[in-house]
This record gives structure tokens, sequence and C-alpha cells, in this order.
């Protein structure tokens, strides 16, 4: 069935009223689900699976496809108004985001959000359209030594992230990194750093270690003085209650950006919205010109990664689709809906059930349209939060910390986690160690540890697979070349100071 | 609220730092170097707990080096007490969460945040240590049938 | 007066025996049953549970409401200690998988092994497909430990941690045939699957249900099964033992087991239920739609199982280098 026959058909039932119901509800609790930290679209689809038992398949998966992506559009929220991730790939929104709400632009933040959201959201379902079986086949092409590279890659992005002190950078790094090392060592199942625990088998959940230093860290840190004042100025003026003109401009890249990286990576069975976000983050501050004010309140430091996390759904739907791989946590449990409703996520399915495949296309077009209407009158609502007093404020940050996170495992052991990393985290404010190395050691270390393994393993102790394969060597000159940037301007002072010392 | 850098801060956390080293490079140790497909346990815990020593030791050396200049600002300990007792009140407050549950804690948190750390008259506290606890209640296991921690008094 | 007295007598007496009466029907739920598991929501042991859940009250075999807990957290070891807790109580019960059994002999961290608690009853066993990449030249599974052996550790099979089925599978065929290959773990299914389509892995072992659609699509060959019987779904793949590899089949398996130090009566109601479940047809017909084989064993049965697989699993672990730590 070529492409516009089928949208066509796809558009006759995305649109037909009770789809759209479906689509609405859909987004509506996603980006419910997006906003409360630690609940996330894996748990709350899992929960609805069984209701949708009664629903036509066709809605059901465009409903729960609308959690999918609505959540990504609430995660932002949060995560700009509080400084609290609503779910991991949020974080990254967190570094500039929150200092844009600090300045008074938190309108500004919410609405480039919800616009590069849409954006690369319809980029994304763009991509799965028209270039689904072909990036496919290349995904399949990608393993360990590729996920290797991308992986070195990501830690290079660690030296754009550096900040005032590259070595204090360097070393919160490498404390993400022991603490994504803990638990149990997926290849010879070793335990690692668990302290005889059994709760710390499988690790430290990403959730709790991201909300402890982000969230808690900045409000133990503003409570150290009794400011009477709002700490975030309330936006004044639709000026800051909606990105200009200007800053749609200064967005330009970064939505493009934001697209292509997210739906790439979302391509790559295992590669995550997470990694996307601070790849595509990354990205942006190299090519920026005000690339060092970058974690001060730069709005494309917000669109860039708000983009990549939406453009990664359509991405992630690539494999589950067209070779019924699931790339997540999230796709395979919608794998899991997909047969359960009797029908065989594989190669095979677009052929046999264009209906399917073409009316969530379609239904993915309205649902952003959808989200981009509920999400930007709310805006200016949103905004209002910042009204309340700190003293009403803070108390409910902490609750809502504790609730998040003991709504993903009823684990008092987690909690506990969650103190530790809180007080960690205002430790490293205090000792102005930065905060995202941390956070990007954690979530690739892991991943880079196993695909570096994985690689060993595969060409039997040989380290010239990961240069003679071409997709992994260029990867890895790339993340060279990033590395030696910085150096340059480092060497640069050196060579200078030697001058003037000599003079 | 920006934070200077503190050359004693530098130091000492530096130290700190190269003691999880030393104590990561002793772990990885015990386990394996190398397992008969691969890369074993301890190959890479080895390897980053060698470079944090190295960069934390560099660290700790910077600072002494680095004279004291005007922009080291000393650590208000007034400042930082208040930042860790609100800490310790969390602390207590979840490891209370299991005999009191939720509610009974949270309110009893905010209570002590609104009056103790923010000065308020105790009925304004009381009033808003209630809301905000009455306020998760009905949202989370009312409204969206989440459990939230019950103690010994059932909710 | 007299008559008065005797209808007193009478009526004494039938009190007197009703707990007798009452007694002689057995134990019976009165609150809901909390069932636990130690996946998420969605995850296998929880979809299991609650279809399990489902049948049984639909079948009305239990009066009561059976509610799905989940404890995740510590392969498994959280649920099972969740369980060992608490001892005695009547109204619990919870699914253990192989990892229950495994997790014990390689992390000292799970303290807790299923003869510290209650078994009840083995449920499922779950059968897997030895596969391979259509365009591979491997046509049958002698074809491929012969290229094994012909060129060791060359060939690569990719599957989940060293402890998995997966391995299990390729240590026991290691042992018999001789040959040699190499495991690379991977942590998803979906990564495996795209290991061996992509052409990085020779051989993966993968589970009916995920490897049908790829079968189908013809992007996959099955060179064995490894099952007790051959799959309704799958009547000309040879069994392991057909093929020529007489290995001792270690299972998979899944089933039900109890809180320690429960009241015979309450263990007996269990076994009962679930003897009486495994018969029905809705059990019958989901055994099929998910190609599980019937595992059914009672309690005892069970108790023995456990050491028969602990036994094996301890060999099969120190053959493949893993560290026992129990």
């Amino acid at each position: 069935m070529d492409i516009f026959g089928g949208l066509w058909n796809g558009f006759a039932v995305a649109l037909a009223p009770i789809n759209l119901w479906w689509c609405f509800v859909g987004c509506f609790l996603g980006t419910v689900v997006g906003i409360m930290p630690g609940l996330g679209p894996p748990a709350t689809i899992a929960m609805l699976l069984p209701l949708t038992f009664q629903m036509a398949p066709a809605s059901a998966m465009i409903m729960l496809a609308g959690i999918y992506y609505g959540a990504k559009y609430g995660g932002s929220t949060t995560s700009i108004l509080l400084n609290v991730p609503g779910e991991s790939a949020s974080v990254v929104t967190c570094l500039d985001g929150y200092q844009m709400a600090r300045k008074g632009r938190a309108g500004a933040a919410l609405g480039i959000a919800a616009i590069a959201s849409f954006f690369a959201g319809t980029v994304g379902v763009l991509g799965l359209m028209l270039v689904a079986p072909p990036l496919a086949k290349f995904a399949l092409s990608f393993s360990s030594p590729e996920y290797f590279a991308l992986m070195v890659l990501g830690l290079a992005m660690v030296v754009l992230l550096g900040g005032r002190s590259m070595l204090k950078a360097l070393l919160a790094m490498l404390v993400g990194l022991w603490i994504a090392t803990m638990g149990t060592d997926l290849f010879s199942s070793t335990s690692r750093f668990t302290f005889g625990n059994m709760e710390m088998l499988d690790g430290i959940d990403f959730v709790v270690v991201a909300i402890g230093i982000f969230a808690l860290g900045e409000v133990l840190g503003n409570m150290e003085t009794r400011e009477s004042a709002q700490i975030l100025p309330v936006p004044k003026g639709l000026r800051n209650l909606l990105p200009t003109m200007q800053d749609m401009k200064d967005c330009r890249f970064a939505f493009l950006n934001g697209s292509v990286v997210g739906f790439v990576i979302g391509v790559l069975p295992g590669a995550g919205s997470t990694i996307a976000s601070f790849i595509s983050y990354g990205i942006e501050k190299a090519v920026s010109k005000r690339s060092d004010q970058f974690g001060t309140g730069i709005i494309e430091g917000v669109a860039a990664p708000e983009g990549a996390n939406n453009s990664e759904t359509g991405g992630a739907l690539v494999p589950l689709l067209t070779l019924g791989i699931p790339g997540s946590g999230t796709t395979a449990i919608l794998l899991g809906a997909l047969v359960l409703w009797g029908f065989k996520p594989g190669p095979l399915l677009i052929q046999e059930h264009p209906d399917l495949f073409w009316g969530l296309v379609a239904s993915m077009y309205v649902g952003n349209i959808m989200l981009l209407v509920l999400n930007l009158p709310l805006v200016p609502l949103f905004a209002q939060l910042l009204r309340l007093p700190v003293h009403v404020l803070y108390p409910l940050i902490f609750g809502i910390a504790i609730v998040g996170v003991y709504t993903v495992s009823s684990s008092l052991f987690d909690l506990a986690m969650l103190m530790a990393f809180g007080l960690l985290g205002y430790l490293m404010r205090k000792l102005d160690y930065p905060a995202a190395p941390l956070v990007l050691g954690l979530v690739l270390g892991d991943a880079m540890e196993r695909a570096l393994r994985q690689s060993l393993m595969m060409s039997q102790g040989d380290l010239g697979i990961l240069v003679s394969r071409p997709i992994s060597a260029v990867m890895l000159a790339f993340a060279v070349l990033l590395l030696l940037v910085p150096m340059f301007g480092v060497l640069n002072r050196w060579r200078l100071q030697a001058i003037e010392s000599e003079e | 609220m920006e934070e200077k850098s503190n050359k004693t801060g530098d130091f000492w956390s530096g130290l700190v730092l190269a003691g999880l080293g030393v104590y990561i490079v002793i772990e990885a140790r015990r386990w394996d170097y190398l397992a008969p497909d691969g890369p074993g346990a301890g190959f890479f815990p080895l390897w980053y707990g060698v470079v944090m020593i190295f960069l934390s030791l560099a660290l700790v050396f910077s600072s002494v080096k680095r004279a004291s200049s005007s922009a080291d600002t000393p650590i208000d300990w007034g400042r930082a007490g208040r930042a860790l007792a609100s800490w310790f009140a969390l602390v207590v407050c979840v490891a209370l969460l299991k005999l009191l549950g939720f509610v009974l804690s949270y309110a009893l948190f905010t209570f002590f945040v609104v009056t103790v750390m923010y000065g308020r008259p105790i009925k304004s506290a009381l009033v808003i240590a209630l809301s905000s606890a009455a306020g998760f209640y009905l949202i989370f296991p009312t409204a969206l049938s989440v459990q939230l921690p019950v103690g010994i008094f059932g909710f | 007066m007299k008559r008065f007295k005797r209808v007193i007598a009478a009526g004494v007496a039938v009190v007197c025996a009703l707990p007798l009466v009452a007694s002689a029907q057995g134990w019976k739920p009165t609150r809901p049953v909390e069932v636990v598991v130690h996946t998420g929501p969605g995850g296998g042991s929880d979809t299991l549970a609650r279809a399990v859940a489902q049948m049984i009250e639909k079948e009305k075999l239990v009066p009561v409401r059976l509610q799905v807990v989940n404890k995740t957290g510590g392969n498994g070891s959280v649920a099972a200690a969740y369980l060992a807790e608490k001892k005695g109580d009547v109204n619990t019960i919870g699914f253990f998988t192989g990892v229950w059994l495994a997790n014990p002999l390689i992390a000292a961290e799970a303290k807790v092994t299923l003869k510290d608690l209650t078994p009840v009853t083995r449920l499922v066993l779950e059968p897997a497909l030895i596969a391979v990449k259509t365009d591979a030249p491997f046509k049958t599974l002698k074809d491929y430990i012969d290229a094994a052996k012909a060129a060791p550790g060359t060939l690569k099979q990719s599957g989940g941690s060293i402890s998995s089925r997966d391995n299990v599978v390729r240590q026991l065929l290691q042992k018999a045939t001789g040959a040699q290959w190499a495991f690379i773990s991977f942590p998803g299914g979906g990564e495996r699957i795209s290991a061996l389509l992509g052409g990085h892995v020779n051989m993966m072992v993968i589970e009916p249900q995920e490897a049908g659609e790829h079968i189908r699509a013809g992007n996959m060959r099955v060179l064995a099964q490894v099952a007790g019987a051959r799959l309704p779904g799958f009547p000309n793949v040879p069994l392991l033992k057909e093929a020529g590899y007489d290995v001792p089949v270690v299972p998979q398996v899944r089933g039900v087991v109890a809180p320690p130090g429960i009241p015979k009566e309450n263990l007996d109601y269990w076994e009962d239920v679930f003897r009486k479940f495994t018969r029905t047809a809705s059990w019958k017909k989901y055994l099929e739609d998910n190609q599980f084989e019937d595992g059914y064993q009672n309690s005892a049965e069970l108790l023995k199982f456990v050491d028969t697989f602990t036994g094996q699993m301890t060999e099969i672990l120190k053959d493949a280098g893993v560290k026992v730590v129990r």
C-alpha cells in the first residue's frame, strides 16, 4: 500500500470521533503521568492494559501511544518549575529550564518546550512513516561496538558540561560511573558494591538519584536562608509568559537538532530518550555561539533536549512496528499489548494490518496537535504555581519527591536512598561540583561498560573491532575531536601564558 | 545563589574522593579482571577507580597550592546548619513512615519546617501542614488509588 | 420438663459438634488474598499472576479476591524475603520463577531460598527454541555443533545473564559434545534478537512467543526445541534428545509458593485449588495460547524438584565459572 493511500485511510481511522476521544484521554493521562516524578509511562500503560480489552484494538493503541508521548510533554513542567525531573529524560531540561524560571522566564521555557516537542514529535512521525523499513535495517547493523562509540561520544559531552572546574566535572562523572556499577554484573553475576544488601542487587534506580540530587539538593540549598521573598519570580507580561519571536529564531537549529538526534537514537534498541536528550543538548552547546552560557538559562538548551525526547518516541516505534523488536521499556509493554490483542508484531505487521499501523501514525499527528493545544494555555496556569510562598512550596516539593519515589517501587529502601542523594546533592552544590556530569556518568556508564565487554567478547579480545567497523570508527573519531576542542583552548592559554611569562 | 570555590572544601572533598577511589580499587581487585570470554567484573571499576584517585589527588594538590584569594568564601556554618537541619527533619519523616503513615509524618514535617525553619505563627503552620497532608491524601490514595505508606493508625 | 432438658441437651450437642463439622470442611480464606510477584506491572510474573487470578475468580474456585502485589527489587530476592517475613500468614501466596531458585546460589545477599518458604504447586514449564538466522549455514543442530567443534570459541550466542537458561542450555550442550562457543549477554530480549538478525551473533535460545513472527517472516530458522515434548506450534522441529543430544532438560519453571510456617489445612486448601485449576479448560487454553508446557506438580513433588534443580544448577554454574555461594 503506498504511503499516501495508507495515510489517507489512517486519518479516516484517527479522526473518527471515538478515536479522537481516546487520543485525548491518552494525551491527558500522559501529561499528568509525565508531571508526576517517578510514575512513568511503562507502569501506567501496564496498569491500563486490562481496561483496553473492552476497546477496539486501534483505539486502545491510539490511547496507549498518547500516554507514551504525552508523558514526554508533561515531564518538562516540573523540571522547569521545580527542578524536579518528571521522568528520567527530563533531567537535561532541568539544566537550563530551571535557570530560565529563576530569571522569571518560566513561561517562555514551558512554551518552547511544548513547541519543540510538537515540532520534533511531528518529525518523528514523519520519519516513522517515510523511512521506517530502511532505517530499521540500518538499526540492525548497529551492534555493541557502535553502541560503545555512541556512549563514548555521550561521555565526551561531559567536557562540554564541565563548567568552571573540569576536574570537578570529571570527578562527578566518575562518581556517576561508580553508582552505575552498583548491582549484579550481567556477565558474571558477581555482586558489585552492594554492601550486603539484597535491595542493591539490581542497582539504584535512576529516578531516585535524579530527584535526590536535583530536587532535594536544590531545595535544601535554598532553605539555608529564611527568604520571605519568592525565590522564583512570577513571569510578568506576555514577553515572559510565552516564547518571543527572538526566542523562536534562536531555537531554529535546536528544533532540527532535537528532532533528528532523538529519532535516530530512538530507533536503536536499547538506547533511550535520556541518552538522546543528553547528546542533543551537547550538540546544541557545541555549535551555539553562546556556548559558555549554557547552564545559566539559555532557551536552546531547553528546546534541543525537549525535542529529542519527543521524536524519540517516533523512533522507538520503528523497530517495534517494522521488526517486532521492542527498543525500550515502554515499547516492550506495547509489544505485549499488541500480542494480547491478537496481533503478531513483526516484519509482517504493516502488510497484514495496515489499518493499525496507519491509524497509529495518523493519530500521532493528531495527538501532537492536541498536546500543543493542551499544554500552551496551561503554561500561565503552571507559572502561577510559583506564586506559592516558599514555606508552603518547599515542603510540597519534599512531599512530591517522597510520593514520586514511593509510587515506583513501594520501597522504603529507595526512600532512604533518596535521602542520601538529597544530602549528596546539597553537598555538591556547596562544594561547587556540577550535577549534570554525575547524571551523565550514571546513565551512560552502565551501557558503555556493557557495550565494551560485549564488543570484546565478539572479537575475542581484539580491540580493533572498535575501529575496524565504519560506523563506530566515525563516532569515536568524532568523540576524540570533541575532547580535543577544549584542549585547543587550554593549550592556547598555556601558550599565551608562556609567551607572557617570557617577556 | 552563587557558589564560590572554597579551598578547604576542595581539599577535604578531594581527600574523601581519593579515599573512595582507593576503596573502589580494593573492591575491584577482589573480582576477575579478565574472564575467559572478555573483561571481567573488576575491569571497569579498577580503571575508573584509578582515574578517580589521580584526579582527586590533583584536586587536593591544586587546592593546597592555590593561595587564598578574595574569591574564597568561608563556609557559613549558620546557613549550612539550617539546610542540614531540614534534611535531618526529612530523614526523621521518612523514618516515621512505617510507624505513623505518610499523612501524619508529612504533616509533622511540614509543621516543623513552617514554624521552626520559617518562623511562621503556629496557627498558620498547623493550617498549612494539615491542608498539604490532606491534599496528598485526597489525590493519591483516594483519587488515584495509589498506596501511600500506612502507619499503625490505619491511614 | 424432662423433654425440655432433652431438647437443651440436643441443642448443646449440636453446638459442640459444629466446630468439628466446620473443621472437617477445612480452612477457607475470608479476606482478600495477597499474591506476591517479583516483577513490576507488565512483567512476566505479573502478567501470569493476573491471568491466573482472573481465571480462578471466573471459575469460582476461591471465595475471595486475589490481589496481585508487586514487590520488585533484588532480582526477586525482595519478594522472597517479603514472603519469608510473613511467617504463618494464611492470606498470602506468591508466584515464583526459576530466578528464585538460582539467585540464592550466586548472590550472598539473597538469603531466602525456596526451601525457606512453603512450595505449593509447580504450574508451568517454559520451553525454548534454538534459532539461527535464515541465511546461516546451519540447517540442523548438528551442523552448528560441528562448526563449533571445528573452530572453538568463534561462534557466538546472544542471551541473558550467565545464570539464565540460555547459558544453561549452552553449558549442557558444551559439556555433552565438547564443542565450545562464546556467550554474549544482553539485558533485553529486543537487543538479543537484533544481535542475531543483524548477524553479530550466530545463534540464540529464544522463547516461542518471541520467535513466532520472525520465523513466519522468514528471518529465523529453528534448529531444535528445548522441551519435554514437541510444541504444537513446531511439529517439525526435533527435541534436543531427538536431534541426538541427550542432555537433561533443565526447565524454566513458574509456580506458586507460600510463606513458611503455615498450618497444614491452609497448604491443603491451596494445593486443592490449584489442582482443580490446572484441570480447567481455560487454563489449558492459556497454556496453549502462550506455548507453555503443563508442568503441574503438587507440593511434595515440587519440594523434590527444588532439590534436583538446585543440585543441577550448582554443577552447571560451577562449570560456567560462576562463584557459587551456597
